[in-house]
């Protein structure tokens, strides 16, 4: 049996057990929904339709807020699913059980991550939308363009996620250790979200954003060969 | 007094005393570079690249504020050289699983620490009166920040992990994925940073610095780098110190008690 066919059946493993447990989508979408709530209350009715009248600080307006809005709270609510799908492993000792089996570390990190990057597919399946209805943005200028940024972000940020929520579940006061050392460094990723996303409200669209897309691409990459070579120093005795 | 004893004893004294002609010479050093930054190096010449050599900063008084740059860039300097030597120790550490190389990464993080505190605190102080403002998000100073954070969070990591093998380990992950990141952060920031332009625009140009000015920048180079290399040599020394400290005290815990009230009396 090769690694991508254990990677896919370790996501498998714990896609079906969240299927019956419904302990990690749930809580997520709801803590975005909640968030882009909040991020939408300061804002008037209407006030996606033009930029904030008057020479506002840097003249932003509230269409490129907006982008930044999303972007934040998909990761305070992607950050729950992480740290849940990480220490799930570790209740009961389920981690040992993964590591006695004939895993490479590599694939268990790769089954991890891709699992991550399917509940951040459905945070934002059903964020995108409320988003739109909230922040009164044409769709048009939208879709499909925010779904090849998901994209590249999800990967990126579902790595890391499995990453350092894995790291921090060998440190005392878990919940807060890992934000702390996620944030920080998927600034990148996460800067390059929401430049594409203004640059899309804005109707400015991708076609000169290239080399964002590098930047996170790289980013991507990067992330996921550490992963993948470091996780064995990670979850190994 | 046995011979091995001695000489064991020989080589550390050796060892210390080398330490503490190093700080000397540093201390000297310090002293001497602050005298040549307040005495020997001309005002009104001005640090910031993209000026012309010769004038004066952005207005016509002169320009005591640059001095503080003499500092500045070796602090900077330093700081990323700490977290160079993090990566390595941290790569090498995961390779090889000797603690000393833990002990030189986690020493190194520290300081680095340390300096990029030290670097945004005399950057701020810098530009308070040049720039009109303590912070600005400029690509340098936001890459500085970032840096300051993830390597706070690496050793707030060490500080909270319950098994120290572990902790060193998932730390050394920790510390590479940090400096890995650098270049990502420094372009998103540059670019960031070229859609909305800054007040002040530095010139990857560099000037022609006259003799008192390379020659004092020089030298607080070396002075901070002896600086970089006793605190290492301190600190490291710390770590094997807390080292035998933690197997001592596990040595002790492993041995069975003294069962004196067992033991039948001759």
């Amino acid at each position: 049996m090769n690694n991508v066919r254990k990677m896919f059946l370790l996501a498998a493993k714990d896609l079906r057990s969240e299927a019956r447990a419904k302990e990690i989508a749930p809580p997520m979408v709801l803590f975005g929904l909640i968030l882009v709530f909040l991020f939408t209350l300061d804002f008037p009715p209407g006030a996606g339709r033009a930029p904030v009248p008057g020479p506002v600080v840097g003249a932003v307006g509230s269409r490129e807020l907006a982008g930044a809005f999303l972007w934040v709270s998909l990761l305070f609510a992607g950050i729950l699913g992480f740290g849940r799908n990480a220490s799930t492993e570790r209740e009961g000792n389920r981690i040992e059980g993964l590591l006695l089996a004939p895993v490479d570390p590599a694939a268990l990190f790769a089954g991890k991550a891709l699992a991550n990057f399917c509940y951040l597919w459905v945070l934002e399946v059903i964020l995108f939308p409320v988003f739109v209805l909230f922040f009164d943005v044409p769709v048009g200028l939208l879709v499909p363009g925010v779904l090849l940024v998901a994209l590249v972000v999800n990967v990126g940020l579902a790595a890391a996620g499995t990453l350092f929520g894995a790291a921090s579940q060998y440190v005392r006061a878990r919940e807060l250790v890992m934000p702390l050392l996620l944030f920080p460094v998927i600034i990148p990723l996460v800067l390059g979200a929401e430049r594409l996303t203004s640059s899309l409200l804005t109707g400015a669209g991708l076609g000169s954003q290239g080399r964002w897309f590098i930047l996170m691409g790289a980013f991507d990459l990067a992330i996921v060969a550490i992963g993948a070579v470091a996780f064995e120093f990670i979850v190994n005795e | 007094m046995s011979p091995p004893t001695t000489t064991g004893r020989r080589s550390g004294t050796g060892r210390r005393s080398g330490t503490m002609l190093l700080i000397a010479l540093v201390a000297a050093g310090m002293a001497v570079g602050i005298l040549a930054i307040f005495f020997w190096v001309p005002t009104a010449n001005c640090l910031v690249p993209g000026v012309a050599q010769g004038q004066p900063c952005f207005d016509a008084r002169p320009d005591y504020v640059q001095h503080i740059f003499y500092m500045h860039v070796p602090i900077a300097y330093v700081a990323y050289l700490a977290f160079g030597v993090v990566l390595v120790g941290s790569v090498a550490y995961l390779k090889t699983g000797k603690r000393r190389w833990d002990i030189l990464a986690h020493s190194s993080a520290e300081i680095g620490v340390l300096f990029t505190g030290l670097c945004l605190l005399s950057g701020m102080l810098w530009g308070r009166p040049r720039w009109g403002t303590f912070w600005t998000w400029d690509e340098t100073l936001t890459l500085t920040f970032v840096l300051f954070l993830i390597y706070i969070g690496y050793l707030l990591f060490r500080g909270l992990a319950a098994d120290p093998t572990r902790g060193a380990r998932v730390a050394a992950v920790i510390g590479i994925v940090g400096f890995v990141d650098v270049p990502l952060v420094h372009f998103s920031m540059v670019w960031w940073r070229t859609l909305h332009p800054a007040e002040v625009i530095i010139n990857p140009a560099g000037p022609q610095l006259p003799a008192s000015e390379l020659v004092t920048m020089l030298f607080l180079l070396a002075v901070y780098t002896g600086l970089y290399v006793a605190l290492m040599l301190l600190r490291t020394r710390l770590g094997r110190a807390e080292e035998a400290l933690a197997e001592a005290e596990a040595a002790l815990e492993e041995r069975p008690p003294p069962r004196a009230h067992v033991g039948i009396t001759p």
